[in-house]
């Protein structure tokens, strides 16, 4: 059996509300070899905005999601919420 | 006062273009691009007609990396912009600045699964380094000037745009102001120069790891002048060559799958790597834990993405390597690793003499290398031709070495080719290619004829794909599947049919009168060089082995 350790983190982006800026976070959060556990994502019309809320998980370490997804044009920021859940996946 | 005139999207689209210097773009026309063609017949831009979207793509890579400029293609919407899609993937692996410009049907008719109508805005998110659709002809100037900026701003890569045909045809007031810059959002973490500088005068065994960056960030003067000055060994990736000067007596040559036998074992032995504009890809690292495994790490690169994203690095140097490498040039006490890797260069040298009358291709190429006029511009495609030409010739900048490295595209040679001798059109430009890579892209024969393009083509044949049978040989027991080409087409009478010259070699003999001729000659030039189908690439480090541990025959 083998064992695999998932770490699990919320990641909170800033974006420019443009056109497809959700395909290419998830575009990027899946070539990267994230998973994503849930996502939310809300404009402010007032300065337009976008704050996306994303729940992910990898072996990986974040930092490299976090570089990538800094690298796509319309983003304002990236932030971890949290760093230090950690889960368990087996796979026979 | 602000200056304004009005001019449909078309018009509007080369009026942008010339103010970012463009007098060149690539293309091929159909129906949803048609108003910017009709543009284009009243523009001072000049359009060269490639026979297949792919090509015009490959030609405004080659044209970018040549020049050391930004290379420009067209496409219609549908089949013509799926068919740029590879070229613009090379461009990214390759961190080449090109911009795009698609044809998309009408926008009432986008989403209705129109006539080639394909949805290319979402089919390049993976494929560019950032893409535009535009929908509304107010936005389309400042989104032209956007796409240019962000292909040369930072880390260098392709930018597509999107165009509906109406937009094409609409009418709108250009600007003519200044855009305003995007946002330097990227805060640059301070250089580590003083852990580095510490790194770097308790080395005893360092070497320079030099990428394709050096050539991208304008800098290959200051990793000369630290190389000389530092007296630090070197080696180069494939896309570095060319970055160190060809005299620099410590340089080792390629590192990695098919490097050198002294640059693999003197990363291996190192305890210091000053990398410079590279990225630790696969094909240079070999099996990665146990690459380079005594060394600490001192990595400059304009990409924050790549510091540890392969191996860690110990002193990270983020920005512009033109300001920052110079920030650590010093006198080092290497003497006794210079002398040792100068003699691992001397043990290991090329060797030429190959036995029988057969023609060697690491001698052809090296003969090509030895009498091609200073300055002269190579491209080539992938597989066995291209790692010879990286082993064997010899390039003194390396926007004279145009190979497509980080995507390994068969087909690249030719249409690259093309696009460099239309930037260059007093240098001599030669497409190194083999007979499997020429037949991907061999429609821009017919560009070659059409605009007479002085391009020579020194063509490898051993009427096989060459380096996959390699592999077949070595790592699958010999079972040589779908990689015999003996039914090739007669490639001296298909250059005949393009109105080029050409000119068949099967003897060593030949070698170099036909070189020479080739050379001589002022027009377009087909070489074919028939070579022994069961030569293969050494040195060669299998797949997940250590680089120190290479194959060098059977």
């Amino acid at each position: 059996m083998n064992s695999m350790t998932l770490n699990k983190y919320q990641l909170i982006i800033m974006a420019d509300d443009k056109q497809v800026v959700l395909e290419r976070i998830l575009q990027v959060t899946r070539y990267r070899g994230f998973l994503i556990n849930g996502m939310n994502a809300e404009v402010n019309t007032g300065n337009n905005v976008a704050t996306i809320t994303m729940s992910v998980s990898s072996e990986r370490p974040i930092s490299l999601l976090i570089d990538q997804i800094n690298k796509l044009i319309d983003i304002k920021g990236v932030k971890v919420d949290n760093s230090d859940v950690q889960i368990k996946q087996h796979s026979a | 006062m602000t200056k304004s005139k009005t001019l449909t999207g078309g018009a509007l689209l080369f009026e942008v273009l010339q103010e970012h210097g463009v007098q060149h773009v690539f293309g091929y026309p159909g129906g949803a691009i048609m108003p910017i063609y009709d543009a284009l017949y009243d523009s001072d831009v000049k359009h060269f007609l490639c026979r297949h979207e792919q090509g015009a793509a490959f030609s405004a890579v080659g044209y970018a990396r040549a020049a050391g400029t930004v290379g420009v293609c067209l496409a219609t919407s549908g089949p013509g912009a799926t068919n740029l899609i590879t070229g613009l993937a090379d461009a990214l692996a390759d961190s080449i600045p090109v911009v795009a410009i698609t044809g998309q049907v009408p926008t009432a008719a986008m989403g209705s699964d129109a006539f080639q109508e394909i949805d290319i805005f979402g089919l390049s998110l993976a494929c560019t380094k950032h893409s535009f659709q535009v929908t509304d002809i107010n936005e389309l100037e400042k989104v032209l000037h956007q796409a240019f900026e962000i292909a040369l701003e930072g880390r260098h890569g392709p930018v597509l745009v999107d165009i509906p045909k109406d937009v094409q045809l609409a009418e709108v007031t250009q600007r003519l102001d200044k855009l305003s810059h995007l946002k330097n959002k990227v805060k640059l973490p301070l250089a580590d120069i003083s852990k580095a500088l510490d790194l770097l005068t308790h080395a005893k065994q360092p070497i320079l790891y030099v990428g394709g960056g050096v050539g991208m960030a304008n800098a290959v003067e200051e990793v000369r002048d630290f190389a000389e000055k530092t007296g630090m060994p070197s080696v180069s990736t494939l896309k570095g060559l060319g970055a160190i000067n060809p005299d620099n007596e410590n340089h080792l040559g390629m590192l990695g799958m098919h490097g050198t036998k002294a640059a693999n074992l003197a990363v291996q032995e190192s305890d210091l790597l000053v990398v410079v504009g590279a990225r630790f890809d696969d094909r240079v690292t070999g099996k990665l834990d146990e690459f380079a495994p005594n060394a600490k790490v001192i990595h400059f690169d304009i990409d924050t993405a790549e510091i540890n994203k392969r191996r860690d690095a110990d002193a990270a140097i983020l920005g512009d390597l033109k300001g920052n490498l110079p920030l650590l040039t010093t006198e080092l006490n290497i003497a006794d690793w210079q002398q040792k890797l100068k003699q691992m260069n001397t043990d290991f040298a090329w060797r030429y003499d190959h036995p029988g009358d057969n023609i060697f291709a690491p001698a052809v190429l090296k003969t090509v290398s030895d009498l091609m006029p200073s300055n002269t511009c190579v491209t080539t495609d992938v597989g066995q031709h291209q790692m010879w030409a990286a082993q064997h010739m010899t390039f003194d900048d390396p926007s004279n070495f145009l190979t497509s490295g980080g995507m390994g595209t068969m087909g690249f040679g030719l249409p690259a080719a093309i696009g460099a001798q239309i930037s260059r059109p007093h240098d001599t430009v030669i497409a190194v290619s083999g007979d499997g890579s020429i037949m991907m892209n061999v429609q821009e024969l017919a560009t070659i004829k059409r605009y007479q393009i002085p391009v020579k083509v020194v063509l490898i044949d051993n009427a096989k794909l060459g380096m996959v049978r390699q592999w077949q040989d070595l790592f699958f027991d010999g079972r040589l599947s779908e990689t015999d080409l003996s039914d090739n087409p007669d490639f001296v009478m298909l250059a005949t049919a393009f109105d080029i010259k050409s000119k068949l070699i099967t003897k060593k003999s030949e070698v170099k009168a036909a070189v020479e001729e080739m050379l001589d000659h002022d027009g377009p030039y087909l070489l074919q060089v028939k070579i022994d189908a069961a030569e293969n690439v050494w040195p060669l480090v299998p797949p997940n082995t250590a680089n120190d541990k290479m194959m060098e025959s059977v």
